[in-house]
């Protein structure tokens, strides 16, 4: 990062962006200060931050502190600082008076803490003091539209949202205000607390998918510098072989050169198709992990069916006296039993068959059963078990 | 489900469980009360003759008031006297009893949807039999399977096995009371306090002789197997069947006495069923309903008959206006010069052939 | 026009066919749909008229088996009906099949997915022997994949009921490679183990990604067997020299199973090995695998709503279509095979080298 750029940066009033300090003074100032150093000891942060985490502070050539009317000119360290009832003051002033604990704006006359002064980001005030108010109140009225049961109450829930922010700015009877946003608070604490994870965990998702973005990238660069090597030392291979090939074979050069270029070809081609299915695997493989969290996997439910096959009215002994089952009693070679054959499966089902619908009652009357699968219930009288 | 609830399994358990038996086609659609089974066949037999009248007058030239016309009992008569013929040709065969049990159940199932006037119970029984020896994995080729028989042609079995089974809706499995009878048997030794005396292979043999007598009744369009089989061994043996009841009902009394009721009912009916309606009909009768089905039979059957030319015209004309319906579609499309209209056309006749083909 | 065909008729306008799917020597596949519902459904459309014996067996098979079995891992025939020549069966529509899914090489498997396929493979066999009914013919390709995941075990043209008192079964049947030791030795009096044999190796597939014993010949099958789990021993598998085409084929070294499945969890493992037991008696049952502690331990089966489908919809032609009808990506949910000719579809260059697998036409053979 050259130094000529932030020097003439700061001439001329522009802002300036974090990225253009120096790396010194990078490591002691936290996030926010940029290359003015802070004359108090005290480190303020707050103030309006953009995506990347970081604050731009705003200065322009004819600054000047109006309590103590030191302007840029003559104290070129000169930072002024916002306090919270948004007055102008310089660190200097800010230090003097507040140090020893919370005294009145010279301004207003509002109380107020050192603590409470944050660097101001943008040239007008009244722009710092709506973005500030909007965010504060963005932090408690975080519902969305689908915590509403229906459009209008949700626009309405937004109109209130809108008047409390007017009243806020524009500081229209702010005690009153300030009592809806307690009532609105105690209301749904619950919700907003709810909203706030919500938030949060969306937020968390975001990071993470461009974390795995930036490390596919990174892979990719990698493979891709991987397989320029591999190429490389393929020709490399491929020419000295063409080269010792035709000092060894007597066939023509060109016959030659061909043959051992087609072999090239036919590796790389090979290359190529296995780094694709490689690629996306490791692709599917993330999908259905991504996936698995969606739907819970259910432990493992021997019998789903709820078939009942009389199970509880028969038991099966285990050797029953009878002709049928004379066969394999003879079966002396163990034919059958070699072959898996069980007279107990004949026996069972017999023996199940023997039980099915024993008690069902015969069908009376002209009444037609209803086609398909009728339930008993609505066929027979008989009281239930 | 009340009525299946076994031995004071309690209720809240298996309530949601559905026994097997009732997925079966045999439950879901060939169960009757005898009250149906005479109202079906009643309706079938009225459906056919006003038919078979209407017929007569439009092609034959008598009246038809002066033909007699069959009764739902005497088609019956005729129907059990083939039923009669199945287990002879079936032991001529050598089949098992599975394949006989079947075919006489398919045999019964058929005419359930059909009447004799329209089909004759001769060539159906045979169709019947061949078809119950591929369904019960028994196959038999068909040149073995006609040269056996007297008389009978390949295309006289093949011709109405799409007819049979088309009839029985294409639900060939059939629970069968012989092997529910074996179970029975099997079980018999489970009773602990059972003296082998009693459980000689004599009253198992009479009672397979029941159980294959109550094949000759309507016994299993309205019973469950092992009602059958049970009632078949009460009638051998009541002391074992009793005994055998006994073990088999629910501990829970008010359920017990309840399913006592229906197995004492069922025997019972079975039973009659069994000893009055299971002897073979005297052949007399049948040939006297033989002789005057020739008379009313169905002419539209009957090949060579003018009913039946007129018929087979008929269709032939239905089959010609399909086709060249087909042949003109498909002439619009060629001479039609019309860019658009066209290939949408020609997007329908391709749908369309597919339907056709059929 | 009596009651039957008017019935016949109604069935017959409640469904609707849309474009042929897939075509096959006995059999020809329609995508359709209800009329009233507009449920996808597949219609398989079997030309009896060419059989000599009227109607075709395993068409009968289908129909009486699935007619009586309702349950959610076994596909559901949802209507029959027959136009002048031929036969309907109205099935529900499935887009994919396991083979397909296997042979997909950009899906990836993690043991939970084979975990829950094979939890739904054993409901649905367990239910089948629960009603004494054989598969006889469990396959990758037989075992199809409904949109919302569940698997459902289709095509009973070879099923049949067991436990008959003492009847000889034929030993023809299942595709070679899934065919149990047994049946290679042609016995006639087999159980419900055969099936179980056929889950095994699909079981192995699954974990291997490729068939784990593709023999050529039936004696080759049984020599892959035996050099994969090594020769049966007479106390290993009691009386099997006596099995009718019982032949020697050499002593071949007991390999553990895990030099092969070097992934597979030690239940996996186990429960891979109860599978593949040559005596069929003592084979796990498929009520017994159930309560396996393969599937009670971790990770549990992952839901079926989240198991890998393959992603290429793109359909290839009609006329890539061969004997054996296992076709299209998106397939119909029925396999029409023929009888006669059933062979593994040559997809991927790996299987050139090796024939196909044949099973005998089941029709023409003797008595089964």
């Amino acid at each position: 990062m050259s130094n000529r750029t932030n020097v003439g940066g700061w001439l001329v009033g522009k802002t300036i962006r974090k990225g253009g300090v120096t790396s010194s003074t990078a490591q002691n100032t936290r996030s926010n200060t940029p290359q003015v150093q802070s004359t108090s000891s005290t480190l303020f942060g707050g103030g309006v931050k953009d995506a990347s985490g970081r604050t731009t502070e705003y200065f322009s050539m004819d600054d000047q502190c109006p309590v103590c009317k030191s302007d840029r000119y003559l104290n070129p360290k000169l930072r002024l600082l916002v306090s919270s009832c948004y007055h102008k003051m310089c660190e200097s002033c800010i230090d003097r008076l507040f140090t020893l604990g919370p005294a009145p704006c010279p301004i207003c006359q509002k109380v107020l803490r050192k603590l409470a002064f944050t660097p101001q980001t943008f040239e007008d005030l009244t722009v710092e003091k709506e973005v500030a108010v909007r965010r504060r109140i963005a932090k408690e009225f975080n519902k969305r539209r689908e915590d509403f049961p229906d459009l209008r109450s949700y626009n309405d829930y937004l109109e209130e949202v809108e008047d409390i922010t007017f009243n806020l700015i524009n500081e229209i009877n702010i005690p009153e205000t300030e009592a809806r946003i307690d009532a609105y608070r105690k209301e749904n604490a619950a919700l907003i607390e709810l909203n706030v994870r919500r938030d949060e965990q969306y937020a968390q998702e975001l990071r993470d998918q461009e974390e795995q973005d930036r490390l596919e990238r990174e892979q990719r660069a990698m493979e891709a510098r991987r397989e320029q090597e591999l190429e490389r030392e393929e020709k490399e291979k491929g020419r000295r072989e063409i080269i010792d090939r035709l000092e060894t074979s007597s066939k023509d050069a060109a016959k030659v050169i061909a043959k051992s270029r087609a072999e090239a070809n036919k590796r790389a081609a090979s290359r190529v198709a296995a780094a694709t299915t490689a690629k996306s695997s490791a692709q599917l493989l993330r999908s259905r992990a991504a996936q698995s969290t969606a739907v819970p996997d259910v432990p493992h439910v021997p019998l789903q069916d709820n078939w009942y096959a009389y199970e509880d009215m028969y038991t099966r002994l285990d050797r029953y006296d009878d002709m049928y089952s004379e066969a394999v009693r003879q079966d002396r070679e163990g034919i059958m039993r070699a072959g898996g054959y069980k007279v107990e499966e004949a026996w069972e089902r017999a023996l199940r068959s023997a039980v099915t619908a024993l008690f069902l009652p015969p069908l009376s009357g002209l009444e037609t059963p209803q086609p398909g699968m009728p339930s008993l219930q609505s066929e027979n009288p008989i009281p239930s078990a | 489900m009340a009525g299946e609830t076994p031995n004071g399994v309690d209720p809240s358990s298996s309530p949601a469980k559905k026994p097997l038996y009732e997925a079966s086609t045999q439950f879901r659609s060939w169960r009757y009360s005898p009250e149906q089974l005479r109202q079906v066949r009643q309706k079938l037999n009225v459906g056919a003759v006003a038919a078979i009248r209407k017929t007569i007058e439009e092609n034959e030239s008598g009246s038809s008031a002066s033909l007699s016309f069959l009764q739902p009992d005497d088609e019956l008569v005729l129907v059990k006297l083939y039923i009669t013929k199945i287990p002879q040709l079936c032991g001529h065969f050598r089949f098992p009893e599975e394949v006989e049990a079947t075919a006489i159940s398919y045999l019964k199932r058929f005419y359930l949807k059909n009447t004799v006037m329209d089909w004759h119970p001769k060539n159906v029984m045979l169709t019947a039999l061949f078809l119950a020896t591929k369904t019960t994995n028994n196959p038999i080729s068909l040149d073995s399977y006609t040269s056996n028989i007297p008389k009978t042609s390949q295309s006289d079995v093949l011709g109405l096995e799409f007819l049979v089974a088309q009839s029985l809706n294409f639900e060939f499995a059939v629970w069968h009371a012989h092997r529910a009878l074996w179970g029975l048997w099997l079980d018999l030794q489970g009773l602990p306090d059972l003296t082998e005396a009693l459980r000689t292979p004599e009253v198992y043999e009479t009672a397979l002789k029941h159980v294959r007598a109550s094949r000759f009744t309507d016994a299993e369009l309205i019973y469950t197997p092992s009602q059958i089989a049970i009632a078949s061994l009460s009638l051998a043996s009541p002391l074992l069947s009793n005994k055998w009841m006994d073990s088999k009902l629910p501990s829970d009394a008010a359920a017990a006495e309840s399913y006592r009721q229906t197995l004492e009912r069922s025997n019972s009916t079975i039973g009659e069923m069994i000893l009055r309606d299971a002897q073979p009909p005297n052949v007399e009768a049948a040939r006297e309903v033989d002789r005057c089905l020739k008379l009313c039979k169905n002419p539209q059957r009957v090949v060579g008959s003018k009913a039946y030319l007129a018929r087979r015209a008929e269709e032939e004309r239905r089959a010609e206006e399909k086709r060249n319906k087909k042949a003109h579609d498909f002439h619009k499309t060629i001479e039609g010069d019309d860019p658009f209209g066209s290939e949408l056309v020609q997007i329908g006749q391709e749908t369309q052939d597919m339907d056709d083909d059929d | 026009m009596d009651a039957v065909e008017k019935a016949n008729a109604d069935r017959q306008k409640r469904w609707a066919k849309d474009q042929k799917v897939g075509e096959g020597t006995y059999a020809v596949v329609y995508r359709g749909r209800e009329v009233a519902s507009g449920r996808k459904v597949a219609i398989k459309k079997i030309k009896v008229s060419q059989f000599k014996d009227g109607l075709d067996m395993s068409a009968i098979r289908e129909v009486k088996y699935l007619r009586e079995l309702h349950h959610q891992n076994v596909i559901e025939l949802l209507d029959v009906f027959s136009s002048k020549t031929n036969l309907n069966l109205v099935l529900e529509f499935l887009d994919s099949d396991l083979e397909m899914i296997i042979k997909d090489r950009s899906l990836v498997f993690l043991p939970a997915d084979i975990k829950s396929w094979m939890a739904m493979t054993f409901r649905g066999l367990e239910f089948c022997h629960r009603n004494f009914i054989l598969h006889r013919d469990l396959k990758p390709n037989n075992l199809l994949i409904a949109s919302d995941g569940q698997l459902k075990i289709a095509d009973f043209g070879l099923a049949r009921d067991f436990a008959e008192p003492g009847y000889k079964m034929t030993s023809q049947v299942i595709t070679r490679w899934y065919r149990p030791p047994e049946l290679l030795f042609g016995c006639r009096y087999y159980s419900s183990a055969v099936d179980i044999w056929s889950v095994g190796c699909i079981f192995a597939e699954l974990m291997l990604r490729t068939p784990y014993l593709p023999g050529e010949t039936d004696m080759d099958q049984l020599k892959t067997i035996f050099r994969a789990l090594g020769t049966p021993t007479e106390e290993e598998w009691p009386g099997h020299a006596k099995l009718p085409d019982y032949v020697p084929l050499g002593q071949f070294p007991k390999t553990p199973l895990r030099d092969l499945f070097t992934a597979a969890s030690g239940d996996a493992l186990n429960m891979l090995s109860r599978c593949l037991i040559y005596e069929p008696g003592k084979r796990i049952s498929a009520l017994e695998a159930l309560h396996h502690p393969y599937f009670t331990s971790l990770p549990y089966p992952t839901h079926p709503s989240k198991l890998p489908k393959p992603a290429s919809k793109a359909s290839r032609p009609l006329e890539e279509v061969d004997g054996n009808v296992e076709m299209t990506d998106i397939g119909p949910g029925v396999k029409a095979a023929a009888p006669n000719r059933l062979k593994r579809k040559l997809s991927s260059p790996m299987d050139d080298l090796r024939p196909l697998p044949r099973r005998l036409d089941f029709a023409q053979h003797k008595g089964s």
